[in-house]
């Protein structure tokens, strides 16, 4: 135990002495890590306010089942009813034919400040149904819809489903999307990470030789570059995540009110802490991953002397 | 101690550097390694301490074959041995304390050890003075000094030199000759690798020689 707690403390010396040796390319690779953990983090954002867009207009969401003329008293008990049973039904308000028409009137001429006269009244009257807040709300709405369309007496049903399905594959789409570029981008740090740390090795050559000559493990040589990649993650990683913290709080204070005033309720959201700490994680790792690959290149060209 | 069997190593596929070598050296034992160029006095040793593979035969060193180490237990070979070059490979970013130090480092000892076996490796090789400075301030024999004192730090069974005096004048050379001695009184084994037939003669030791990668005489 005390070896290898010794052996890390020569490491971080070396790793010290590595990153002193070569301070510019250490730096430009830590830019380059923050460049692509930006872009990330960029897209990150777009993708959580979109969620959170997503959610808000969840909340807004409510089905309206228009009536039939003809419907008789029976067929509305029978709606009612339907209404009453379904657990997850918070409210229901049924609007009449004259109150649609005056709703609607009003906010025509609240618009164009014409008053609308058509001599008769051409809106069917409905039930508006909210739905309690809950993980599947939009299949229960979808799912009551469909049940309730069949049902004699309902002219027919409006929820927005194809602007929400719509919306949903393009969340999907964005999930790819962020996975692609993820994985894009995690390839190409690698590689420059990769290409870091070997010119790292190259400029310690003769130490490293020397060491093996003078009985170090294999371990021991390649601990400081392996600390040296993840100090470049880290470092690329952190740097990045500061510089999107200062912009977002800027962003947020100049232009949270015309957010507001577009999705009312909505909030301009940064990265959340999980996923801010799998960002920093994940670089740490690439850096380890790359720092790895080009130890391991060296050894086996050492080995095969 | 170290026991070569027909050994035979290649480059390529020209004449065989290392040709049926079978050579024997005794634990304590001094002994020259000489020939001309190209005789394969720096394979051999190459072989000895790992470096080069061989194609056939065995190698003991300290009971340990050679041909059986791989890269992750090749420092258990290496660290019974103390490797000593011509161009005595210093660390020139590192001071003479540092790289002496550095020898005992890459073992893992405890930094008050590091430092004690330090100040006295130096102090055997006359180099305390020295200590803060770095090789490129010192002479060649300084520096092949700093080398030795680097070799012998974590007191190895057995001492490898490949022309330790090739780049030195004469009465530096004796100098050397004369702190590798003390190192085989006080118990160590030494292969001396030289073509230099001055050498040879001041040290009243065993001497192999080589010629075209066979032995000649031993």
């Amino acid at each position: 135990m005390n070896s290898a707690i010794h052996a890390l403390l020569i490491g971080f010396r070396a790793t010290i002495a590595n990153v002193r040796a070569n301070v510019q390319t250490f730096f430009i690779s830590v830019v380059t890590i923050a460049i692509s953990i930006g872009i990330l983090g960029l897209f990150l954002i777009i993708f959580f306010n979109l969620n959170g867009f997503f959610a808000s207009w969840n909340q807004q969401v409510q089905l309206i089942a228009y009536l039939k003329d003809d419907i008789s008293l029976s067929q509305k008990n029978n709606l009612e009813e339907l209404f009453k049973t379904n657990a997850r039904v918070q409210s229901t308000e049924e609007v009449s034919k004259d109150r649609a028409w005056q709703e609607f009137r009003l906010s025509q001429a609240e618009r164009s400040g014409l008053e609308l006269d058509l001599g008769f009244n051409p809106l069917p009257a409905s039930y508006r149904i909210r739905f309690k807040m809950s993980d599947n709300r939009l299949l229960h709405i979808s799912e009551f819809a469909e049940k309730i369309q069949k049902l004699p007496g309902v002219e027919s049903v409006e929820y927005g489903k194809n602007w929400i399905s719509r919306f949903e594959k393009f969340m999907v789409f964005c999930r790819v999307f962020l996975m692609a570029t993820g994985a894009l981008l995690s390839f190409g740090l690698i590689l420059i990470i990769s290409n870091t740390i070997r010119l790292s090795i190259y400029s310690r050559q003769d130490e490293i030789e020397l060491m093996l000559l003078i009985g170090a493990t294999p371990h021991f040589v390649k601990i400081p570059f392996l600390l040296e990649g993840m100090l470049q993650g880290l470092c690329g990683s952190l740097l990045s995540l500061g510089l999107m913290g200062v912009i977002y709080y800027y962003l947020k204070s100049e232009f949270q009110a015309s957010i507001e005033s577009i999705a009312r309720g909505m909030d301009f959201q940064f990265i959340s802490e999980p996923f801010l700490l799998i960002l920093v994680g994940a670089s740490v790792l690439i850096g380890l991953v790359a720092s790895y690959i080009s130890t391991y290149q060296y050894m086996q060209v050492l080995n095969k002397r | 101690m170290i026991q070569l069997f027909n050994v035979i190593k290649k480059y390529g596929s020209g004449n065989p550097a290392l040709d049926d070598i079978s050579l024997k050296i005794e634990r304590g034992e001094f002994v020259f390694l000489t020939g001309p160029s190209g005789a394969g006095k720096t394979t051999i040793l190459k072989v000895l301490f790992g470096w080069e593979d061989f194609e056939e035969g065995q190698v003991l060193v300290q009971g340990i074959n050679v041909g059986k180490l791989n890269a992750d237990n090749m420092h258990t070979l290496r660290r019974s041995i103390g490797v000593i070059f011509q161009d005595y490979k210093l660390l020139t970013n590192k001071t003479v304390f540092e790289n002496v130090a550095f020898a005992q480092e890459v073992t893992n000892r405890d930094r008050k050890t590091i430092k004690f076996k330090t100040w006295e490796a130096l102090k055997n090789v006359g180099l305390t003075p020295k200590k803060d400075s770095f090789p490129p301030q010192l002479s060649g024999g300084e520096q092949q000094r700093v080398a030795i004192a680097r070799a012998m730090v974590n007191a190895p069974p057995i001492i490898l030199a490949d022309e330790p005096t090739g780049n030195l004048d004469q009465e530096i050379s004796l100098e050397i000759l004369k702190l590798f001695e003390e190192l085989n009184r006080n118990g160590a084994t030494i292969v001396f690798a030289t073509h230099n037939q001055d050498i040879l003669k001041l040290g009243n030791h065993r001497v192999i020689t080589l010629n075209r990668g066979k032995v000649v005489s031993s």
